[in-house]
């Protein structure tokens, strides 16, 4: 009852400022009169107090007649929100403590936020995957703009014709380079930007979206609960675990975690964390001794949440995120096997990591479960023996009667190994920049139906145990010797690079740069596997921004 | 320093008896450098007024007053070379509208007038307006806090500006080379270089940013080029090729002279040799615009942006980037001498000039 009197007073004040701002009336006295009708409520108190502040700190330039202009005419993901609030400060020395510049950025990306159905298609850049690479609608939009930023930068907002016009003046503004470097200069940049952009951007990513409409006015269920978790992280292996979220305000949570990476190696943390337009998760923690940040998504519905966790400073360092809300509404929800790769004639433990299950598991023909090692609702662990005739390939796992998205693999013995990524990229660290090291993976691969490597129906059994190793990747990395200038891999398939800068024992004194092979070594029984990806090092970023 | 001055007045003095060639070139943060190449060695420093980052310099026939670009290209300062003093300052930006000069800044020959290619921007209340970009010319006898005296349109994004042997024409080179009637305004004549019609090849990619022409007369790139009639996987797809623009006779050449397989950044016309020209970046390279073959190519100790020439065209000089300068003899490319930047300042992308005194 009382989050949708929250709603609905929130609903009342939005629109009471549009109306007032229209008949040119100040946002404090439309504030004054909603308060009033709705009596003080916790959410609406922090809407004054940001609007009062977006007024304050932003007023001087964008508030005209009571109207916010630039500000009101866009929508954006939390990160876009923030960038332009931090560009504000460093072009136009707006100054704002973290925690205004929080409250700004909260108020803005709940009522001028993206959908989730818009914001989906861009999650890895969103979540900082590493050795990403977004794609852009065709070459045209991807030389225009993504040569310089990801083109997520861009399908993470929504303007219409004569804003997006606005931006493009801003950009050669702002970066009048942009004329002159490669695939800029070899066009009338600044004439297509102007005349023929606006329009095509408008019609890509327009301001007034039924998604947007239909979102703003839901109602968006709060993330306070327990939450079944699971993930994986390259490096250290697969986790399973629970997650604690309880309401510390609106749409702020304390949170506390549980990380089962493997015997011996549970990760307890607490955190916090705000969750922007209904969804939009931004948690920080500290993991054992690790701080963390955490972006996810909570589903439309609120009923799970998936996204990444990543390192403080160190965002290439991370894990993938699944969870599922533990309440009595679910039943047999299966979020982890682990591990999910049984080989044939084996006995191995198995976990099941979910919610509500009930004790009895079917992994599908060949696989008979010979003991059990432990029944709770939230994780079954049993000891199973694959049979040396059960058939290879992947099964998706039945718990209490459910068929679940979760698989197994039976497999005989590894056909293949890749290195993941198959193309990295690693920075040199130097001056106010920590390098940026590379985590790679190898993962095992069976052939599939037609027996072949390297086709789509290889069958993807998972991380496996390596060692690791690079080579110079050809005849220029060798004769510039870039493997013993660029740094070395860490055990865990980690590559660390090395410092910036001139060296000048290197052929015309380059820095530390190199183009690398980066080579997976795999026993599986009798036989050595090796993978192989390519790593290029290369120099620092001085720009770290939320959106690449 | 107070030697280097009477130095310099004395040469100065000798001018017409024999003409000493001198380097300039600029260092972060806001730094003129005046080098004695045949000494080998940075003879004085000035600090130039204000903010940098300086790169562009360009000096009238006698050398008096070098024009350096810098205050993150919104200002040209002109600083007297035997005073150290500044004797010109155009700010170009006011609180309203900020104005870069993309490096294309040059001043006429007799000193008279300085024209700045400028890149406008109208910086509102909640918004920017870029404007269309112009040729803004100064009279240099304004000193200090000079404003334009005029104005002429120009198409964007061009990088050198370069008075020509006629006193009314200025070279302008962007995506293609214009020839400006500086007294009317107007574009008298287009060399086309991204425009240019010939079969089988695309249109060029040039980045010029550095104007060395003042040995030669003759104002130099390099550029790139797909042949659009080779297979694209094969060593013929990409062609490097070198234009000049002769400032005497207002003519240009382009020729290829080669698969490209290097980048090479910025290129100087011989003046002994004129078929000759040496290109830099992580090579020194001798190309023949003639003949349209490279003559020969070393390996260099570092990344050189910057390449000019002594007059007789026996020593090559390179810069443009951290804390150094090198010579190479123009006939064998072998490294001759070496010149560091006092505190190990960096040219970053700063312009080597010669002024002969």
């Amino acid at each position: 009852m009382k989050a949708q009197m929250s709603e609905a007073f929130r609903e009342g004040v939005r629109d009471g400022i549009r109306d007032a701002m229209q008949c040119g009336a100040r946002i404090a006295g439309v504030l004054a009169v909603a308060m009033g009708m709705a009596g003080a409520a916790h959410a609406a108190n922090g809407d004054a107090a940001a609007q009062r502040l977006i007024e304050a700190k932003c007023g001087a330039c964008h508030l005209d007649n009571g109207k916010l202009t630039r500000i009101s005419e866009m929508r954006k993901s939390p990160e876009g929100w923030d960038m332009t609030v931090v560009r504000m400060g460093i072009w136009h020395k707006v100054e704002l403590t973290p925690g205004e510049r929080q409250t700004i950025v909260k108020y803005l990306a709940d009522r001028q936020g993206l959908a989730p159905s818009e914001s989906a298609p861009y999650r890895p850049l969103t979540e900082r995957r590493p050795n990403m690479q977004d794609t852009a609608p065709d070459e045209e939009m991807a030389q225009m703009c993504g040569r310089c930023h990801s083109y997520g930068r861009v399908a993470l907002q929504r303007r219409d014709e004569g804003e997006w016009r606005k931006l493009m003046h801003t950009h050669l503004g702002q970066f009048p380079s942009a004329e002159y470097s490669a695939m800029g200069r070899d066009r009338n940049w600044w004439e297509i930007a102007r005349d023929q952009l606006p329009a095509r951007l408008a019609a890509l990513y327009p301001k007034d979206t039924p998604a947007w409409r239909e979102w703003r006015s839901a109602k968006h269920r709060p993330a306070t609960g327990s939450w079944v978790v699971a993930g994986e992280r390259p490096g250290w292996g697969a986790y399973t675990g629970t997650m604690k979220a309880r309401a510390a305000g609106p749409d702020r949570y304390e949170v506390s975690y549980e990380l089962r990476f493997g015997p011996g190696n549970t990760v307890r943390g607490q955190g916090d964390a705000i969750v922007y337009t209904g969804y939009e998760w931004r948690g920080s923690a500290k993991l054992g001794n690790e701080d963390t940040r955490s972006i996810f998504a909570l589903s439309p519905d609120g009923s799970r949440m998936s996204g990444r966790w990543f390192l403080k400073g160190a965002d290439e360092i991370g894990a993938r995120f699944e969870a599922v809300r533990a309440d009595d509404a679910v039943k047999n929800e299966l979020v982890a096997v682990t591990p999910r790769m049984l080989r044939n004639g084996a006995t191995t433990d198995v976990t099941l990591a979910g919610v509500a299950l009930d004790a009895k598991v079917d992994l599908g023909p060949g696989i008979e479960v010979v003991e059990w090692l432990g029944k709770s609702p939230g994780e079954l662990k049993v000891r199973v023996r694959v049979a040396v005739d059960a058939p290879e390939g992947v099964r998706k796992v039945v718990v209490g009667g459910r068929e679940s998205a979760q698989t197994v693999a039976v497999f005989r013995r590894f056909d293949t190994v890749r290195v993941e990524p198959a193309f990295a990229v690693a920075r040199l660290g130097g001056g106010t920049v920590a390098p940026m090291s590379a985590q790679f993976d190898a993962i095992a691969f069976l052939n599939g139906a037609d027996g072949k490597p390297g086709t789509d129906d290889d069958i993807r059994l998972g991380s496996v145990p390596a060692t690791w190793s690079t080579e110079p990747f050809d005849d220029r990395a060798r004769h510039d010797e870039d493997a013993r200038y660029a740094g070395h891999m860490a055990p865990h398939g980690q590559f660390v690079p090395s410092f910036g800068g001139p060296n000048p024992l290197r052929r015309g004194g380059i820095n530390n740069v190199g183009n690398l092979s980066v080579i997976a070594t795999v026993a599986d029984g009798d036989q050595t596997l090796n993978g192989k990806g390519q790593l290029m090092v290369v120099a620092q970023r001085w720009n770290p921004t939320p959106l690449r | 320093m107070k030697k280097l001055l009477v130095a310099l007045c004395c040469v100065a003095a000798s001018a017409s008896a024999i003409a000493a060639e001198y380097l300039l070139t600029v260092t972060r943060p806001n730094t003129l450098h005046v080098i004695d190449p045949a000494k080998r060695e940075v003879v004085r420093s000035i600090t130039i007024p204000g903010d940098g980052v300086p790169g562009t310099i360009t000096v009238p026939k006698d050398g008096k007053v070098a024009y350096v670009l810098t205050n993150r290209m919104e200002s040209v300062v002109g600083i007297d070379l035997d005073s150290g003093k500044q004797v010109f300052r155009a700010d170009f930006s006011s609180p309203g509208k900020r104005i870069k000069g993309f490096f294309a800044a040059a001043v006429s020959e007799d000193g008279r007038e300085l024209y700045v290619h400028q890149a406008p921007v109208v910086l509102g209340r909640s918004e920017y307006k870029v404007e269309d970009t112009y040729i803004a010319v100064f009279d240099t006898a304004d000193g200090v806090g000079a404003k334009p005296r005029r104005t002429f349109p120009a198409p964007r994004r061009i990088s050198l500006l370069a008075p020509t042997g006629n006193k009314d024409h200025l070279l302008a080179l962007g995506w293609d080379m214009y020839l400006f009637n500086t007294r009317s305004g107007t574009i008298e004549k287009t060399f086309p270089i991204r425009h240019w019609d010939r079969p089988g090849l695309g249109e060029p990619d040039v980045l010029a940013m550095w104007g060395t022409f003042e040995q030669a007369r003759a104002l130099s790139t390099p550029y790139f080029v797909a042949k659009t009639d080779a297979a694209p996987d094969s060593a013929e797809a990409f062609k490097a090729g070198i234009a000049v623009f002769d400032l005497d006779t207002e003519t240009l050449k382009t020729v290829e002279f080669e698969n490209a397989q290097t980048a090479m950044f910025s290129s100087v016309v011989n003046p002994a040799a004129r078929n000759e020209a040496f290109l830099v970046m992580n090579q020194l390279s001798k190309v023949d615009t003639e003949t349209g073959k490279l003559i020969k190519r070393v390996d260099l100790e570092q990344t050189f942006y910057a390449v000019n020439i002594s007059g007789d065209g026996k020593e090559v000089y390179l810069g443009g980037a951290l804390d150094k300068i090198v010579i190479h003899d123009a006939e064998t490319l072998e490294k001759t001498g070496e010149i560091m930047m006092p505190g190990g300042a960096d040219q970053s992308i700063g312009w080597l000039r010669v002024v002969k005194r």
